[in-house]
């Protein structure tokens, strides 16, 4: 179906979602690997942070991507019951949970949030869940809100600490976002 | 009261203890007491005005409480579930504290007061209402006659978690946003907390910050969501951080919201059982996953 | 300040068809901290590994960033590279710009920005990398081995003439297991005694070999290569070292009728017991359930009221009062053998598990089930190898089999096939008509799984040859019927109802893990499945291996198995093992946790969810010595870094070496859209 999607187009207005992905090394990173392997073409919005194990993924690795002003994020690991691990996901599916419904509360539009389970062999699956995810956060257009809330006089510098990084590459994206 | 004093006073003389910590009554209203002399016994008060939850003083980290030596400590229900919680997380001995329970009929949502008041509607601790524990059961005395069950507040907590959920989530960032942008980022609802007892907060890790430090909105968003979280399923509803919040932040609705969270997640509710395993850290094969694709 | 070498490749044409791999390096030239960027056709070439490693020595590097395939492809290849040209391995990573990038995309344009911000991430993180030495894990080069069966003494039998030693401990009084009891053995139908009692008597004489029969697993400490295990000896009543096994003592003891669990209850044995005449080892115990003296003893009365064994042993092995002892053995490696019990489908059912009440078993005396039939086909069993049925000794004319009794019925709480009663129950319909010339064998089956070199022609045989007779269906109601045992049953093929009159049923009961078998899991630290059966690492994979490192499986423990499958599993284990005892250390990747003591509070909230068990607490002390606190601890021997102890602890106390908050944080600000 994907292929349907227009991936290379950004929509009417121009907007682009930007969104960052935490995935286990070992199900949903070689999903993708898996993917790519078998040429499944997707939206080039995501961006992949490999982590050992959902495990791993701690919320705020999520609020400091919003921070850094990700329009949306999709977490991502193996199956129940698969875990690399044995039960790695079973302990993270609580904690998402958790967050999950915080932060709908706190009023975070659940759709910039994406949980998915992804097997390595699910590439078609994990093209399937990137394209959704760009479509639903293309349509909730930019998480300005959350940008919002960046302190004004420092808002465009990048925080406190070693490795400053230069403009992204993404540099087109970067003038309708502001 | 009586029962209160000489207790007190046994467990000082007989050297069971070396301090008990209950409440005293200060001319403008009731406050933490630390008695260490027998004769002194007769301050001790119970009272609605007794709404401090003294278990903080039970902090590992506070050394100069520790230095008084072995504590006997006056617990209400809620008080007595922080202290399952310390247990839980191997914060603390049994064998090292002598808790005194009082049965409780809940208190006022404000210490402030000369002479203790009847409960009201208008003055009732609002987590008060429904309380499950008002005879705390992880004790080692239990004082008291039983006590009627507290007034509905106007607005009972989880009618207001309710209100606001009600409303859609733009108005819900909206006025999120606005009550933490308030925070002034002094930790005191950390500091009372009886439960956030981390050497160091995550809060002031520095490498890497992941909480911006200054009180501006950004880092007080991330600062009050992971301060929740690190709740989930440990808060007990003592409902000190809001009192001690300067800035009047309604931290209840975020703790309550997270208490109805676990609890129809994973059938949990916090309780004086240290025995009873809290819902992060354990898992069941079946938990729920709607919000998984 | 970080000098890092970022290497772009095109990988032929595979990334550079999509991502313009120059624009690529330009990009990352001006990044902060990176000292060179080049791109090339070939990075993994030698050419192209040359080109890294030369990079590293003419602008000592203090990082490498490999922007090509997926870290799954060759970020072994070219940690390698790195460490040959004096770079910590670790200080290498790999940017995924072909999977993730070049291969599903089209647009040139937005899989170069793609592979830019890819690659800056992944710099980022390198600047936080640390470099990390391999653990070094000493390994105690004696292994353990719990159950003696077929697979724990094939297993064992490996691993001592690999040239170490073993400790082999069976619960039982002899070795053997489920084996010793067989009478002839499918595909070949040679006697199972004949080729098993050489390999019993190899393992006990065996120089490399410490048997504990009699003997359980009391408590397990340590990891892999450093086990520490706690062995329950339970009282024998004789002294091993001074018996000679002449037997006088059995010939002596007045409780004589008490049901043989070795002969499946159709035969007696005494109080004072080797279950068995090739019993290894030949050395009795005393069963104090059933002894007269010890039952007096349980009374209360003043005087012993028996005590004819002790009496008739001339060598005084006897001693009533001997009491569980235990012994501890240090050992790196541990293998599970445990087996298998047959699903006692008529008494009282565990949880989930509905029984058959309706085939009579336990009740009907001819209701026999599988093993009951192999010891009454044994030449040593109670009949001599004669087919008589246990109610009135008659030889039985008409013999019903029951395939999949318990097996491959959800309903009734075994959804598994037990894969080995399609084969047996063609042995017993072929022995049964070897033995009883004008019998008739009938089997109800479900489909018949003959998988198996040999199996199929096997069971045909059994039809063909030996003419048994296969209704394809299932019975539903077994009842005794004067002197007959009426079965009815249903023949799906025909689509008819049959009842049958037969003098004698086998029932074909499903295979189900040993009692007990999931505190011996807890203890090692091993999952179990649904029904208890032994977890292994990865089904296709890491089949003899458990998600405990250092522990292995092998038999019918792990899921039902033949003799074939539990002696290959055993000598794979026993492979794995010699492996595991090839050096002197064990070598670890560096990924694991550590735990910052000046911050943990020692709440164990990590210990919760460690899978592996590989945390612990420890007492932290005052520089004058005075245990001031506790903190926690990961033990690197265990850990396999999977970081889940760092996402629930609330200060940050402990840290995945490889995968730090540090690095993370950096690869999300790298990935800020702000500036
Ligand atoms: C009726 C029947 C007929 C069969 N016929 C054949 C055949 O013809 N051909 C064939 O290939 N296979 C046959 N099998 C299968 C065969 O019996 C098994 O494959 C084989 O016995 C498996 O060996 P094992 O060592 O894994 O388990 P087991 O034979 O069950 O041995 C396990 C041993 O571990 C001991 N043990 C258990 N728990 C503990 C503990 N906690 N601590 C210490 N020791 C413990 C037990 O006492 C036992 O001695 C048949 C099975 C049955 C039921
Ligand atoms: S919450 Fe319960 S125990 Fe605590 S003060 Fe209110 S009524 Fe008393
Ligand atoms: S907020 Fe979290 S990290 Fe900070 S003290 Fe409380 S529990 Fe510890
Ligand atoms: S007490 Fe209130 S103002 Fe202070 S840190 Fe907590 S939420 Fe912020
Ligand atoms: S969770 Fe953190 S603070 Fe608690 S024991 Fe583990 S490392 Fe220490
Ligand atoms: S990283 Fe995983 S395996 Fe290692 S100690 Fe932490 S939870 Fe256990």
């Amino acid at each position: 179906m994907s292929d349907a999607i227009d991936t290379s187009g950004a929509a009417a207005d121009g907007f682009e979602p930007r969104i960052t992905a935490f995935v286990c090394n070992w199900c949903t990173y070689t999903g993708a690997d898996l993917a790519g392997t078998s040429r499944l073409h997707m939206a080039s919005n995501v961006r992949i942070i490999r982590l050992p194990c959902t495990g791993r993924i701690d919320p705020l690795f999520i609020i400091k991507a919003f921070e850094r002003g990700a329009d949306g994020v999709i977490v991502s690991g193996c199956h129940p019951a698969d875990c690399h691990y044995t039960s790695g996901n079973y302990h993270a599916r609580r904690r998402f949970a958790v967050f999950h419904d915080i932060m709908e509360f706190i009023g975070v539009d659940p759709r910039r949030m994406t949980f998915s389970w992804v097997s390595a062999s699910e590439g078609s699956k994990w093209r399937d869940v990137v394209n959704e995810a760009v479509t639903n956060v293309r349509a909730l257009g930019p998480f300005e809100a959350y940008r919002a809330l960046a302190p004004k006089d420092v808002g465009v510098a990048a925080p406190a600490g070693p490795g400053a990084v230069a403009a992204p590459a993404s540099a087109g994206i970067k003038a309708e976002a502001s | 009261m009586n029962e209160l004093h000489e207790l007190a006073r046994t467990l000082l003389t007989d050297g069971t203890v070396r301090v008990i910590i209950g409440w005293e009554d200060a001319r403008r209203g009731a406050r933490p007491a630390f008695i260490t002399d027998p004769a002194d016994t007769d301050k001790l008060i119970f009272d609605t005005r007794c709404v401090h939850n003294l278990v903080t003083y039970l902090n590992p980290r506070r050394d100069n409480v520790a230095e008084l030596g072995k504590i006997g400590l006056v617990v209400k229900g809620c008080d007595a579930k922080a202290v399952a919680g310390l247990l839980r997380e191997a914060q603390l001995n049994r064998d090292d504290i002598v808790l005194i329970g009082v049965r409780c009929g809940g208190v006022l949502e404000e210490s402030e007061l000369a002479e203790a008041v009847a409960l009201s509607a208008e003055n009732v601790a609002p987590r008060c209402f429904g309380c499950d524990n008002r005879e705390p059961k992880l004790v080692d005395h239990l004082l008291g006659e039983a006590q009627p069950e507290p007034p509905r507040p106007i607005m009972t907590i989880d009618e207001r978690v309710e209100a606001l959920e009600a409303r859609p989530l733009e108005e819900r960032w909206a006025f999120w946003t606005e009550q933490f942008s308030k925070c002034v980022r002094c930790y005191a609802c950390r500091q009372v907390c009886p439960l956030c007892v981390c050497e160091r907060c995550v809060a002031e890790k520095t490498r890497p910050q992941w909480i911006d430090s200054s009180a501006h909105p950004r880092g007080n968003m991330s600062w009050n969501i992971t301060r929740a979280l690190h709740l989930a399923g440990r808060c007990v509803d003592c409902g000190e951080c809001e009192r001690f919040c300067p800035v009047g932040i309604p931290l209840s609705l975020v703790n309550r919201k997270l208490q109805q969270i676990v609890s129809e997640r994973y059938g949990y509710t916090v309780s004086d059982d240290p025995e009873n395993a809290a819902p992060i850290g354990d898992y069941r094969l079946d938990d729920k996953q709607e919000f998984i694709k | 300040m970080s000098r890092i070498g970022v290497f772009v490749c095109h990988c032929g044409e595979n990334i550079a068809r999509t991502v313009d791999c120059e624009a690529v390096a330009e990009a990352l030239r001006e990044h902060p901290g990176v000292a060179v960027a080049e791109d090339y056709k070939y990075m993994c070439s030698d050419p192209g590994q040359a080109l890294v490693k030369k990079a590293i020595e003419d602008n000592n590097l203090t990082g490498v960033v490999i922007a090509a395939c997926s870290p799954h492809m060759h970020e072994k290849t070219f940690r390698r590279a790195c460490d040959q040209a004096g770079l910590n391995q670790f200080m290498c990573e790999m940017a995924n710009v072909r999977e993730h990038c070049s291969w599903i995309h089209d647009d040139r344009g937005q899989a170069t920005d793609k592979a830019i911000d890819i690659t800056r991430t992944i710099v980022e993180k390198v600047k936080h990398n640390r470099p990390l030495e391999s653990i070094h894990i000493p390994v105690t080069k004696r292994a353990l081995v719990i159950g003696g069966g077929i697979a724990g003494i094939q297993a064992a039998l490996d691993i001592a003439d690999g040239g170490h030693e073993v400790v082999l401990i069976e619960k039982e009084a002899s070795i053997g297991g489920h084996m010793s009891q067989l009478s002839e053995t499918f595909p070949t139908l040679d006697c199972s005694q004949c080729i098993l009692t050489p390999r019993m008597v190899e393992a006990y004489q065996h120089p490399n070999i410490k048997l504990h029969t009699w003997s359980e697993v009391e408590k397990v400490d340590g990891y892999i290569g450093n086990f520490e295990v706690t062995i329950r000896k339970k009282a024998r009543s004789v002294n091993e070292d001074l018996c000679n096994g002449c037997g006088d003592c059995q010939a002596a003891c007045p409780a004589k009728r008490i049901p043989s669990e070795f002969e499946a209850g159709l035969g007696k044995r005494t109080a004072i017991y080797v279950p068995f005449p090739q019993a290894v080892p030949n050395i009795p115990v005393l069963d104090r359930v059933n002894c007269t003296l010890f039952k007096g003893r349980r009374k209360g009365l003043a005087k012993d009221v028996c005590g004819k064994c002790k009496e008739a042993c001339l060598k005084a092995a006897i001693d009533f009062d001997t009491e569980d002892t235990f012994v501890t053995e240090a050992v790196g490696a541990i293998v599970v053998a445990t087996g298998f019990k047959l699903y006692d489908i008529g008494r009282d059912q565990p949880e989930g598990l509905k029984g058959y009440g309706e085939y009579g078993y336990g009740e009907v005396p001819d209701v026999i089930d599988g093993l009951q039939f192999e010891r009454l086909a044994s030449a040593s069993g109670p009949t001599e190898g004669a087919i008589l049925r246990p109610s009135d000794g008659k030889e039985p004319k008409t013999v019903v089999f029951v395939h999949c009794v318990g097996s491959r019925d959800p309903e009734k709480g075994i959804s598994y096939c037990s894969k080995i009663c399609c084969m047996y129950n063609a042995k017993h319909a072929m022995l049964y008509k070897h033995k009883v010339h004008d019998g008739r064998a009938i089997a109800f089956y479900m489909d018949i799984r003959a998988g198996g070199k040999g199996y199929d022609e096997f069971s045909r045989r059994a039809i063909e040859e030996d003419g048994a007779e296969y209704v394809r269906g299932r019975v539903s109601r077994i009842f005794r019927d004067g002197d007959v045992v009426k079965v009815w049953g249903y023949d799906t093929l025909s689509g008819e109802q049959v009842v049958i009159d037969a003098d004698m049923v086998v029932l074909a009961t499903a295979m189900r893990p040993q009692d007990g078998i999931r505190e011996l899991a807890q203890k090692l630290s091993v999952s179990t499945d649904e029904h208890g059966f032994i977890n292994e690492a990865h089904p296709k994979l890491r089949p003899v291996e458990t998600n405990t490192a250092g522990v292995f499986v092998a038999g019918a423990c792990q899921a039902p198995r033949d003799i074939p499958e539990a002696v290959a599993m055993a000598s794979a284990t026993g492979a794995k093992v010699l492996g595991l005892f090839s050096a002197d250390e064990l070598e670890r990747e560096p990924a694991v946790a550590v735990v910052d003591e000046n911050t943990c509070i020692g709440c164990m909230r990590c210990e919760l969810v460690c899978p592996y068990g590989a945390i612990e607490q420890r007492e932290i002390c005052t520089v004058d010595g005075h245990v001031c606190g506790h903190v926690a601890y990961v033990n690197p021997g265990v850990c396999q870094g999977c970081g889940t102890c760092q996402a629930v602890c609330l200060s940050k106390s402990v840290e995945l070496q490889t995968f730090t908050d540090e690095q993370i944080f950096s690869e999300i600000n790298a990935l800020c859209y702000w500036e």
